[in-house]
């Protein structure tokens, strides 16, 4: 593997939830990986396996029990709310399952939100946006609303929107899950070549096919990482 | 950022137009219907306070006391101030003049012509008293009031009814059957509090009003009668000064009770002022429940909201909006819809009471009382119904906000 920056270190994660009367569930049990810049990472497991956990806790959404999260080589573990909203806003990019694009707001709206929180004004904020979705091929939409286009699409312009801070990572959880087929491969397609162009992704997915496009894969099962290496039906 | 988050609130809102109209109605309706109230009250006040001006209040009156018997109050006792009793008021310290009245109701008759009036027997000084003014031609004098002499003066309703268009001084009217030289006409003064027509009078000398048309077996005897005071904090002393001489001219003894009765007219404005008020105070108590009611049409909005857009709020916060930033958009949604609602309150409420102002035919205020109660209740209500809302929505988890259908 090629000597690059270390974007996401985990080392020792751990996450219980404790439940009423005392009882408490162990959901991740000493996490360890490193991913770095440039890779494509899928993130398999059954549903209970702890995968959405790490997801959340990897998106800065949650916080590890113990351990320790490295996110571009700063201790995320501990931070206050405010801190991690912060950290989201300028380090992570999302893209989910059903694309939660606000539908009676236009493209350029949807895809520029993310910058409002970073104290943007409007006229940068509409200009990377509609260069943004260039990128993801959907020129001259920018000024209808979500609910006029195709769910492929929409689900571009969540890329967009991911895309639009500059974020070390891109988390995208099964992002492909409320598509079909074609439109998914189209879908992988535009991550395979983001992901070409340098930008660093994970993808959670349970879909064997879906997690073809990513080089690397990590099993996750019952809150363990049970493999972590070359994705055996990678297609090069 | 303030900016942004105005924005960012005032799309949100917008996008639900028929939703945001319809909350923004109930603080309309609450705000129209204070400004009013407030409006009406003044107006009644107003009201109040011009009647009182055009009498005067440096006055003090003198009626007779109230009898009483067996402990029970009645009405006014026999007459017990006399004419003289006024003329030594007069000598008083601080005391401008003095006049009395005595009253009667008679048919005034001009040629075919008949109506109603009633007449006013006095002494020349209650044209002072009464803040009276001469239209045309001249008052009588005191000389007049000792010969009994048979002079009117009459107010603009008897001039309107009885002579239209002619020239009423120096014609002759009659009153019970006997005549009486019109002198001179008095400025008009309109109705009053009560809606009595202050115009329908004619004064004349009491002298001549006691020898003509009301005899009497205590002639020399006033009904009421009136001390005007040079100014208003020297009321309380002049009353004191009063009592003092009345009762040694009456040679009441220590320990009886007066048989006069001494009403300052500051303390009677005081009176009605403050009923006035409680008036306007308990109009607009009643007037702003629609207030609360649309504040709570607000506040039930704005939970509605936060729940339907759950997803929203948790994909705000995944992209890096900070609690606070949510909060204040919430916030800023629900005084948006109050600001937007009292403003449009406000407009309605003046342009209402200034309509009903025309339709009356009486002078309403356009009060800076609209805007303080519009401006306050667009703050007050919108946060106050925004808070609950918007904290809920800062709590949100992001990670449960997503998952929620």
């Amino acid at each position: 593997m090629s000597r690059t920056q270390v974007v996401i270190e985990v080392r020792n994660l751990c996450k219980t939830y404790y439940m009423e009367g005392g009882a408490s569930q162990d959901v991740l049990k000493h996490i360890n990986f490193k991913i770095y810049e440039g890779e494509f990472v899928a993130i398999m497991g059954h549903s209970g396996s702890g995968k959405s956990t790490l997801m959340n806790t990897l998106g800065c959404l949650d916080r590890p029990t113990s351990g320790e999260y490295l996110l571009a080589g700063e201790a995320v573990a501990k931070r206050s709310d405010q801190e991690l909203a912060l950290i989201r806003g300028q380090k992570i990019g999302f893209v989910f399952q059903n694309f939660n694009l606000m539908m009676k707001r236009t493209i350029v709206d949807n895809v520029s939100m993310p910058l409002i929180y970073q104290g943007i004004g409007e006229s940068e904020r509409r200009s990377r946006a509609l260069e943004m979705l260039k990128i993801v091929g959907l020129e001259g939409y920018g000024d209808r609303p979500p609910s006029q286009i195709s769910g492929g699409m929409q689900q571009r312009v969540a890329i967009a929107r991911a895309l639009i801070n500059h974020p070390k990572i891109i988390f995208a959880d099964e992002p492909t899950g409320n598509l079909d087929s074609t439109t998914s491969d189209e879908i992988m397609k535009l991550f395979t070549e983001l992901n070409k162009q340098g930008i660093t992704i994970v993808l959670v997915t349970h879909e064997d096919d879906v997690a073809d496009y990513a080089k690397r894969m990590i099993k996750i099962s019952d809150g363990r990482v049970e493999y972590d290496g070359l994705r055996k039906g990678y297609r090069a | 950022m303030i900016y942004q988050i105005l924005r960012e609130a005032w799309i949100s809102i917008s996008a639900y137009k028929l939703r945001t109209f319809l909350t923004m109605l109930g603080i309309v309706i609450g705000v129209a219907s204070v400004v009013l109230m407030v409006a009406a009250g003044q107006t009644v006040q107003n009201e109040i306070t011009k009647t009182f001006d055009s009498m005067g209040t440096n006055l003090i009156i003198l009626a007779p006391a109230e009898t009483v018997s067996g402990g029970v109050r009645g009405g006014r006792g026999r007459p017990s101030i006399t004419f003289k009793d006024v003329e030594a008021l007069k000598q008083l310290k601080d005391v401008e003049t003095a006049s009395y009245v005595v009253n009667t109701a008679v048919q005034a008759v001009y040629g075919s012509s008949n109506y109603g009036v009633s007449v006013y027997g006095t002494n020349p000084d209650y044209l002072t008293v009464g803040n009276w003014e001469i239209e045309t031609g001249v008052p009588f004098t005191e000389k007049d009031v000792k010969a009994g002499k048979p002079y009117i003066l009459i107010g603009q309703t008897i001039v309107d009814e009885l002579f239209g268009l002619q020239n009423p001084i120096g014609k002759v009217l009659r009153l019970k059957g006997q005549p009486f030289t019109v002198i001179g006409t008095l400025k008009s003064k309109g109705d009053n509090l009560m809606g009595q027509d202050q115009d329908n009078i004619i004064m004349m000398p009491a002298t001549t009003l006691r020898q003509r048309l009301r005899g009497s077996n205590r002639p020399n005897y006033a009904d009421i009668a009136f001390v005007k005071v040079t100014e208003e904090d020297k009321m309380e002393s002049v009353s004191k000064r009063i009592e003092y001489l009345l009762r040694s001219r009456h040679y009441l003894k220590e320990g009886t009770d007066n048989d006069f009765s001494i009403h300052l007219m500051t303390e009677m404005v005081e009176k009605v002022r403050s009923v006035g008020f409680i008036l306007s105070l308990l109009l607009s108590a009643i007037a702003s429940i629609s207030l609360v009611v649309g504040s709570i049409g607000i506040m039930n909005m704005m939970l509605v909201s936060v729940t339907e857009r759950t997803r929203e709020i948790g994909t705000r916060k995944a992209l890096g909006a900070p609690n606070r930033w949510i909060m204040f958009q919430f916030l800023a949604e629900s005084i948006i819809i109050s600001f937007m609602g009292s403003f449009v309150g406000m407009i309605l409420g003046v342009a209402l009471s200034q309509i009903a102002g025309m339709v009356l035919n009486k002078q309403v205020p356009v009060s800076i009382w609209s805007v303080v109660i519009s401006a306050s209740v667009a703050i007050v209500v919108g946060v106050v119904s925004g808070i609950m809302p918007a904290r809920k929505a800062m709590k949100l988890d992001p990670i449960e906000a997503l998952r929620y259908q």
